[in-house]
């Protein structure tokens, strides 16, 4: 394969990374995304429509495109003609509908030529070589990013093997009397489906949510909050991380009347054990490590990477210190690269790790 | 957005440049500082806050918030235009500063996004784009300013004694006297933006005459012995400040007479002494705010705004004029308002019944708005003649 640049991970990540690499003039025929399955929006569509979401966490900057203007609010604004979004977005109350989302993937998607790019591979092995990286079998490439999304969903150990247990990424129906174990996003929209489908819910939690409208406080996506981030020892930089991934979810009346409703009427409480109702949903959220993703743990044991705990040490422009050089780039996106971007599980993280990574590509000569 | 520091400021100096060029374009094109000073003053403002202020209080700021924070600059902004004297026409000013407050939104929510991929990420900071946007807004400051003082007429110092006239002032410039400083036999201006200060005149003819030329300043000069007038405009606007006009060296002579100016930028008169002659401050056919002078003992009118004028009469205290104090005549509109006319003398000798001591008069199609001036002593109190109308407001 003839291609500079590898993708390795064909989701969102991956995806946003394309689009920005497109964005910044390179062609399809430079670019390779290895993937198992085409559509982009495939893996996150599935876990969107177990949890029956309906609208994005996300504000009009969680889209695909590389630039955030024009963002979805726009988009929307165009097609409704109405400044309503427009105004929502300013007030920062404008969340995308999960549908306008995914007719917005499929159309950059035609847009970017990202079919012309991808191959139908699952890749099992990234090798630094000399000049670049070897990427499984499918040929050497000088820039390679990694967007390998979540490794896996989380179940608790105690949940294993029980038949009543759904994870709330997976299809599912709702029984009678149900336990929703978790606090984050995922187990707020359970609450709530599962009321709305007339189901008793027992919210089983060992701390109390955090409400905050987005996955962190807004400072830590830009410079400003990530400067005092970045420069932080290890061991501040670890607490930090786990501190900030508690669960949480949005504030609003939106989230607390059906809840507040539902516990008059003696359907939702809170627990701090699971109780022998008919349904537990594990909205657990995903594994977090490098060591659950195979692909990275053979990079890390193979180089010798540095580690810190779970996580894999990045540059702030989440790359790979040890594997980049002025001829070569080995970047991270998605979820394993917090160390450089606390919320790099989100959209506006991918974007940060992909506009970076682009930056490295155009700023190397022999790109 | 999560501002940094250096991306409020950066943004704030890149997003200013087209207003800067707007000011440009509009200096040139009205022949004034004003909007580049507006414009500096706007830059000012807004770096200040943003390091004092936005910096510490904002880790994060909402899009809506940039519409207070607009209110909140456009306040200070005015009052410090009012403090340092800027003379900004309010509505092109309010023009300019909600264009320049547009266009930084637009800049900041879709132009920087879109030429600056991490604009967003990087908390405002606009890569090597932000230095160069700073360095552009400093040159083309330091330009403008470089022209304005280039540009600035020449001051020319009057030494002490007196100096023979006429002194004809043909070109821009500023003529300042020492203390001391007599000219006689008048000066002649003909150039627009001469400025005359700090000088005292004595007329043969007119004391200090101001033909076809505009944006004239005339401040605290001295004027005496005229045979026609203190001040003779013709053609011209004039801002004629502190000035004191006496000792006329004929009975005709009139005070300061601004005529034939009605297409003209508006002159002022304001704080100016006159005494004695035939007519205190007169106008014809001309616009002119006419505010906190003394007028007294003259034989004609104290204050004429006649002849299709358009004129206010402010604050004025008019005292022993004979015939008329205040007068609005010739389908002329005056605003009077606030003056106080005393001791206006009836006219016996003359057998016109309009100058039977009037403190107030309106005659021939004029329009006299009346508000708040005091009246005392006078002959008679107002009235108007031959299809003239008085309106009383408050």
């Amino acid at each position: 394969m003839s291609r500079r640049i590898a993708i390795v991970g064909g989701g969102l990540a991956g995806f946003v990374t394309y689009a920005t690499l497109r964005h910044g003039g390179l062609t399809p025929a430079e670019i390779a995304v290895f993937g198992t399955n085409p559509d982009p929006a495939a893996v996150w569509r599935r876990r969107a429509a177990a949890i029956r979401q309906r609208r994005m966490r996300s504000e009009s900057d969680g889209h695909c495109l590389p630039t955030t203007f024009p963002g979805l609010a726009v988009r929307a604004a165009r097609k409704r003609r109405s400044i309503a979004p427009l105004i929502a977005s300013v007030c920062d109350r404008y969340h995308p509908s999960v549908e306008e989302f995914l007719e917005h993937v499929g159309e950059l998607r035609e847009r970017f030529g990202w079919d012309e790019s991808f191959h139908h591979a699952r890749v099992a092995r990234v090798r630094a070589v000399d000049g670049g990286f070897e990427v499984g079998r499918y040929g050497t490439f000088q820039h390679v990013m990694l967007a390998l999304g979540h490794p896996g969903l989380q179940l608790p150990p105690d949940l294993e093997g029980d038949p009543r247990v759904v994870h709330a990424y997976e299809p599912h129906d709702y029984a009678g009397r149900i336990e929703v174990v978790g606090a984050g996003m995922g187990a707020a929209t359970e609450w709530l489906n599962a009321l709305a489908a007339g189901a008793s819910v027992v919210s089983v939690r060992r701390r109390e949510p955090e409400r905050r409208p987005l996955n962190l406080p807004r400072p830590l996506f830009t410079r400003r909050g990530l400067a005092v981030f970045h420069a932080s020892a290890p061991a501040q930089r670890t607490e930090f991380l786990r501190r900030w991934s508690a669960p949480s979810y949005p504030p609003g009346r939106e989230w607390d009347e059906p809840l507040a409703d539902a516990a008059r009427a003696g359907r939702f409480r809170v627990s701090a054990h699971l109780n022998g109702a008919d349904q537990v949903i594990s909205a657990t959220g995903f594994k977090r490590g490098f060591r659950h993703d195979p692909l990275l743990a053979r990079l890390v044991d193979e180089h010798a990477l540095e580690t810190v705990e779970g996580w894999l040490v990045l540059t702030p422009d989440s790359d790979v210190p040890a594997l980049t050089d002025e001829g070569r780039t080995l970047a991270l996106a998605g979820a394993p690269a917090q160390w450089a971007f606390p919320a790099a599980d989100t959209l506006v993280g991918a974007k940060y790790a992909a506009r970076r990574f682009l930056r490295r590509v155009q700023g190397c000569r022999t790109r | 957005m999560s501002y940094t520091l250096r991306g409020r400021l950066e943004s704030r100096l890149a997003a200013s440049l087209p207003p800067l060029f707007a000011g440009c374009a509009l200096a040139l094109a009205v022949r004034a500082w004003w909007p580049l000073e507006l414009a500096a003053l706007m830059i000012a403002v807004g770096l200040l806050l943003d390091g004092a202020l936005y910096h510490r209080l904002l880790p994060y700021q909402p899009g809506w918030l940039a519409l207070p924070l607009g209110v909140a600059e456009l306040g200070l902004l005015m009052a410090l235009v009012l403090a340092l004297d800027i003379e900004a026409p309010l509505g092109p000013a309010l023009g300019l500063f909600a264009g320049s407050w547009l266009v930084a939104q637009a800049f900041g929510h879709a132009l920087f996004p879109l030429v600056h991929l991490s604009y967003g990420d990087d908390g405002g900071e606009l890569g090597r784009g932000g230095p160069v946007g700073a360095a552009a807004v400093l040159v083309v400051l330091a330009a403008a300013g470089g022209v304005a003082w280039a540009t600035q007429p020449p001051t020319v110092r009057l030494a002490a004694g007196v100096h023979e006239g006429p002194l004809v002032l043909d070109y821009s410039q500023k003529l300042v006297g020492d203390p001391g400083a007599v000219v006689r036999g008048g000066i002649i201006v003909t150039a627009d933006d001469v400025v005359v200060r700090d000088v005292t005149v004595i007329a043969t003819e007119n004391g200090i005459e101001v033909v076809s030329a505009e944006n004239v300043v005339l401040e605290r000069v001295r004027v005496s012995g005229a045979v026609l007038d203190g001040i003779h405009v013709r053609r011209g606007s004039v801002t004629i400040r502190d000035c004191l006009i006496h000792s006329p060296a004929d009975r005709y002579a009139q005070g300061i007479d601004i005529s034939f100016s009605i297409d003209l930028a508006p002159s002022l008169v304001e704080g100016c002494e006159i005494v004695g002659g035939y007519e205190g401050i007169v106008t014809h056919s001309a616009q002119v705010e006419i505010r906190e002078n003394r007028v007294r003992d003259t034989t004609l009118r104290g204050i004429a705004i006649t002849e299709m004028s358009m004129g206010t009469a402010e604050e004025n205290d008019v005292r022993n004029a004979l015939g008329v104090g205040i007068y609005c005549g010739d389908y002329s509109h005056c605003l009077i308002e606030r003056n106080s006319v005393s001791g206006t003398r009836p006219d016996l000798a003359s057998s016109n019944g309009t100058r039977m001591g009037y403190g107030i008069l309106a005659t021939f199609g004029a329009e006299a708005t009346l508000r708040e001036n005091k009246l005392t002593a006078n002959h008679r109190r107002t009235r108007a003649f031959a299809y003239a109308r008085i309106l009383r407001v408050g």
